[in-house]
This record gives structure tokens, sequence and C-alpha cells, in this order.
């Protein structure tokens, strides 16, 4: 897995790609918590996610969970059909946002 | 003063001004016709120079043949070249006054330069070159280093860690504090002094013994080079490397054993203070062969007891390691343990034998994050769960312990499969860090009846299986417990028929195949239906030998709950 963070209208933008799995996902963690600790609304974008286990997802609960506790718009942005298919079998499409795009989202 | 950096481009102008008499000397032996008796007039122009040469050739440790009592004899007595060298030996000792260089002990330098000069002469034997020549070669052959520190006088602090060095150390050294080296600058110098050309290549040539012209030269040179070994075997730091590097050296060049280089060696520490005399140099106390040796021999135990020290202490470190890694292993076994318990006996059945309820679990790792379990209810229904925590490792294990304990407790007063799993969510959001979550079905069964309830928490769907009809999915229909505090579940019910129910966990379905494609759902249903009419407990090792040779990525999980285990297997009991 590689993971960048980029800023756009406001937002904290979390690109993740490749694989997140029990080895990836402490760092796909880091890098969601940090842009929300930043105080930043922050969305996720898992387009490129070619695979993603159960504490892959964990870390997106997590980020999902510490953004309502600190008010911060959270979501998650052109999910891969991979990563769709896992939250769907979880019905965690329907706890987190999802957006097509960044476009989506921000208007 | 020049300033810094200047000596990598050195001009004839930075040098220190030629001693001139000596000089007059050099060139007047350069001519093969001159005569003794003109020699000895210029020798004799100059009365401090008569006097230094009279007493160097009447001194013990060059010991000629006779005394000299005049210049003309001195001449008669050493002949034109060892005059000559002799006399340049005192002119460049002179070219520098002591005070030349601030902050420099010219003396310890002198030293130094002498005792190369003693190594040089004591190997001319083996050598088989002249022992004047030799000694001349030894003491000018880093004169090059002295001419670096008066033209880049504030580096004169530098000199103890020059003089620690040994020569390779020292040439680095000198690369990095002047940007150049001694026998660059030593090299220019005996050019514009117009030195003989064999004393030229020696100072420009002893590192390096490239551009010489005669053989003699050559071996001239590395006699120079050998002669800086030896000497540094006295004035080293570290002592023992430089030995074994002389003994080498002399070994090579000289084809010496070490016994005989040692004798050499020993002889140079002898000769120094001798030598000193008739050069008219001042020598400290000396240290011999055998301080030397015996210094190294400790540096050597010592070296030996660290070492002896580090491997104790490195297997004391495997031993702790080892020992700690027993341990963890026990935790490990005993925290395995503990969660098997968790978990129904086949072997008792958890009083629900012949119910046809039945589960296996396989970690991946030691401890796993799936569970299942089931237990009667007073009423003969059994409540059943299946669940997967997220992650892996100990922190699920531990959560998995959280979970289970609660169905248990929680079941005995909640009928309602909807109802308990809202219970549950509650506590686990309440509590659980990480975001971890956990996918879960709870539900109960009567296997009088065939009914089934169950509420799935995120989890994968079940699969029902009847008898006759295609098999069915039962899909979650709210997230995981520890998601979000205020989820509502919904209760499914079902009957059986005769038919049977399998839960699992994404550990079976990621099985990657030998083809090397995942089991998924449907290759699940393929078994399923395959191996639909053997008793349970053979279905389920039927199930797992399938994927035996997949790749198992995760925890593995089946329970099922087949409505004709009742007919097959419960002959004279009904549970409790």
């Amino acid at each position: 897995m590689s993971g960048t963070v980029r800023q756009e209208g406001g937002y904290a933008i979390v690109c993740l790609d490749g694989e997140i799995d029990l080895h990836s996902s402490p760092e796909a963690r880091k890098l969601i918590l940090g842009c929300l600790q930043e105080g930043k609304p922050t969305l996720v974008d898992l387009a490129s996610v070619a695979y993603i286990d159960s504490s892959g997802v964990a870390s997106l609960v997590e980020g999902f969970q510490l953004a309502r506790q600190r008010r911060l718009d959270f979501g998650l942005v052109g999910v891969s059909p991979a990563a769709l298919n896992v939250l769907k079998l979880a019905r965690l499409d329907k706890v987190f946002p999802l957006y097509a795009s960044v476009r989506d989202r921000l208007g | 003063m020049t300033e810094r950096g200047t000596l990598a481009n050195l001009k004839p102008t930075d040098l220190p001004a030629p001693p001139q008499e000596a000089i007059g000397i050099v060139r007047a032996c350069a001519h093969s016709d001159i005569t003794s008796k003109r020699l000895a007039e210029i020798v004799t122009h100059n009365a401090v120079l008569t006097a230094e040469l009279l007493r160097i050739v009447n001194s013990a440790f060059f010991g000629f043949r006779a005394k000299a009592t005049s210049a003309a004899h001195a001449v008669t007595l050493l002949g034109q070249r060892a005059l000559r060298n002799l006399a340049l030996c005192v002119a460049m000792r002179d070219a520098l006054r002591p005070d030349a260089i601030p902050g420099l002990d010219m003396a310890a330098y002198w030293e130094q330069a002498l005792r190369r000069a003693v190594a040089a002469r004591c190997l001319s034997q083996v050598a088989r070159l002249n022992g004047e020549d030799c000694f001349t070669a030894g003491l000018l052959q880093d004169f090059g280093l002295l001419v670096m520190l008066y033209i880049d006088q504030d580096r004169a602090g530098e000199w103890r860690r020059l003089a620690e060095a040994d020569p390779d150390e020292r040439y680095a050294l000198e690369q990095s504090l002047f940007q150049t080296t001694h026998d660059h600058v030593g090299g220019a110098l005996a050019v514009a002094w117009e030195l003989p050309p064999e004393l030229r290549q020696v100072m420009a040539a002893h590192h390096s013994l490239r551009d010489i012209d005669t053989a003699e030269t050559q071996v001239l040179c590395k006699l120079a080079q050998c002669a800086d070994w030896m000497a540094a075997v006295f004035t080293a730091a570290d002592k023992r490397p430089v030995i074994r590097r002389c003994h080498q050296l002399l070994q090579d060049y000289f084809g010496l054993t070490a016994e005989q280089s040692n004798d050499l060696l020993d002889e140079v520490a002898q000769g120094i203070g001798a030598a000193g005399t008739a050069m008219g140099l001042s020598v400290g106390a000396q240290i011999t062969l055998a301080d030397v040796l015996r210094e190294a021999n400790l540096q050597l135990v010592e070296d030996n007891l660290s070492y002896q020290e580090l491997t104790w202490r490195l297997e004391q470190a495997l031993a702790e390691r080892d020992r700690i890694a027993a341990e963890l292993n026990r935790e490990l076994e005993l925290a395995r343990e503990v969660q098997r318990s968790l978990m129904p006996r086949d072997s008792d059945g958890q009083g629900c034998s012949g119910a046809g309820i039945h589960g296996v679990n396989t970690a991946a790792r030691e401890l796993s994050g799936d569970f299942y379990d089931y237990f009667p209810t007073r009423n003969g229904q059994i409540h059943f769960c299946i669940a997967d925590v997220s992650g892996k490792g100990m922190n699920a294990a531990l959560l998995m312990a959280k979970v289970s304990s609660l169905f248990r407790c929680l079941a005995k007063n909640v009928a309602d499969p909807a109802a308990l799993l809202t219970m549950l969510n509650r506590e686990i959001v309440e509590t659980s860090v990480r975001g971890m979550f956990v996918t879960m079905i709870g539900g109960r069964y009567d296997p009088r009846t065939g009914q089934v309830w169950l509420a799935n928490a995120g989890h994968l769907p079940a699969l029902y299986m009847p008898t006759l009809a295609p098999m069915q999915e039962l899909p979650a229909d709210a997230p995981p417990l520890g998601v979000l505090a205020d989820v509502q579940f919904v209760t499914q019910e079902l009957n059986l028929a005769g038919g049977a129910l399998y839960l699992y966990t994404d550990g079976l379905i990621e099985a990657r195949m030998p083809s090397g494609d995942e089991l998924g759902i449907a290759g699940l249903k393929a078994l399923l239906r395959k191996h639909a009419d053997v008793p349970t407990v053979q279905r389920a090792r039927r199930l797992l030998d399938a994927v035996r040779d997949a790749e198992i990525r995760d925890d593995l999980t089946l329970l099922m709950i087949d409505s004709q285990g009742l007919s097959h297997d419960l002959s004279g009991s009904t549970g409790s």
C-alpha cells in the first residue's frame, strides 16, 4: 500500500492504493487520524484499493468515529469495486458517507 | 605566512630558502672530475659545517675506520658521495631554525626523522645499498611534512595527531589537513633545491613507488617505505597493526622473516641514541622493542578480553531472548487454551449432542479473532453465534473473549437475537478502541421444530440449504458491532424444514485454492452441496480437507446447523 495526503477545498484528501491489510493498515490509520487530529474534514480516496481486510476497514471506522466525535466531515471517495464489495457485505456502505469523487463532495 | 590552500598549488617562492653552503657541496660532488683537494677546500670554507662533519665522521654511530682530523682527511675517508650525503643531512637539519614554526616541537620532528634514518641504515645491508645513502634517504624522506607545516603554520597544533598516526593514516590526515601530501611537497622542494636525483625520487615516490628511474632507486624507495613503518612501530598509538604491516612489507620487499624483522627493529631502538649524538639531534628516552611488543600483547589481551566479554554478553542476550520467547510461547499457548475453552468442545457437545449443530475453528495465527458458540437454553432451544473480530492477534483475541462472554451472559436472559445484538453493540461501542469492530450472527434454534431466529451484524451472509430448493443467502441488514451506537438490528426467522444452515467467516471464503482463485461464496456453496449427505462432523472435516492445500491468510471458522441431525443422531436425547 502507499498513501498520500493532499489539501483541496479546505479538506484533507487521503489517497490510499494497493492492498490495505494487517501490515499496511497502521500506515493508513496514521494518515487518516493525522488529518482529523489537525482538525481537517477528511475524505479517503479508495479508488485504487485492490484489497482491504478487516484491519483496514477498522482504520476507516476509527477515522469515522473520531470525525463524529470532533464534528468533522468524513467520507470515502471513489471506492473501488473490491473495497465496495467488502463494505457492502458488512453493511458499512450504509455507515460511511460515500462519494463518487472529491468533486462530488466539494461541489 | 601563506594562505591555507595554496599548498596544493605550490610555487617555488613559497618554499623556504635552500641552505647555500650545502647546496654548493652537492653541486661540486655532482661533477665527477672534482678533486678531493678542491672538495676539501669547499668544506673548509665553512667552519661550522667542517666541525659538524668531523663530529659525524668520528662518531661511534658511523664508525669509520680512522679518526678524521681535518676536512681533507674526512673527504678522503668518506669519499665524495658520503661526504655529500652527510653535508646534506646537516644542511637540511639546519634549513629551518628550531623556532621557524611556532607551536611545533622541531626536536620531536627530527627525532622521528632520525628514527627513519636509523631504520633505513639498518636495512641497507639487507638491501645491498650504501649505508649513508640509506641514512640520508631516511632522514630526509618526510622533509615535505616539515615544509607543509612551515607554509601552513596554523596546522602546527596537528603535529601530535600526525606523529601518532601510522604512515598510511598520516598520509590521509595530511590530505585532509593540507589538501596535499608530504611526498608532493618534498618532491617539489627537492627539485627547487636541486637535490641529488635519487634523493629527489625518494622524497617524491617513497609512498607511490612510481616514476622511478633506476632499479637501485626503486629499492631505495622501498627501503624508505619500510623505514617509515619501522619507525612508526615505536611511535604509533596502535602498535599491533603497525608491527603486522611492518613484518609484511619487510617480507614482501626483502624476504625477511618476522624474527629477522624484529632483530632489525631492536637494532633501530638501540641505535637511535648514538645516531642522535652523531647528528647533534637531541632524542628523548627510547622504548625498546620489548616494550613495544609487551604493549602490543597487552592490547591483544585486552582485545581478547573484550571479545570474550562480548561473546559472553551475546550468549547471555540470546539466552534471555530464548527465555522470553519460551515464556511468550507458554503465555500464547495458555491464551490459546483459554480461547479454545470459550468455544464448544466437540467431545461434550455442550449439552447439544444430537442436535445437528457442529463447529470448527482453526486460527491462522496463534490466537484467533474468530469464534463461534452454542449452548442450550432451559426450554430446549439452542443459542448460537459466529463472530469475527477485525484485525488479528492478541488485541483481536481479547475483544473476542469479551464478546463471547457477553454473548453467553446476555443470551441467558435475552431471547430475541436483535435485542441481544443491540445490547452487545452498545457495550462494544462504548469500550472498543482503534476502530475495532465485530461482525456477528447471533441466533436461536429450536431443534424440535427446525425454527431459527437470527440477526446479522455486518457478518457474511448465512447460507440456508433447503432439502430441495436452491440455496439461499441471508445477508446482513445492519453494520458490525462497535461501529455505531444507535443501530437497529432485525431478527430474521426461518424454518430449516430438514435443511441446513451454514455460518462461516471470511477465512473460509478467502482461502486461496491451488488454482489461484479464492474459494468464494459460490465455491463454498458447491462444496456444501457436494458433501450435503454426510453427517455434520464428517462434513466439516471434508470441507476443511477441501481447502487444506489452499493458502489460508485468516482465521477459518464454520458453524453448521443441520435439522436432519435431529433424526440422524438424536435417538436418546433432546439435549437439556
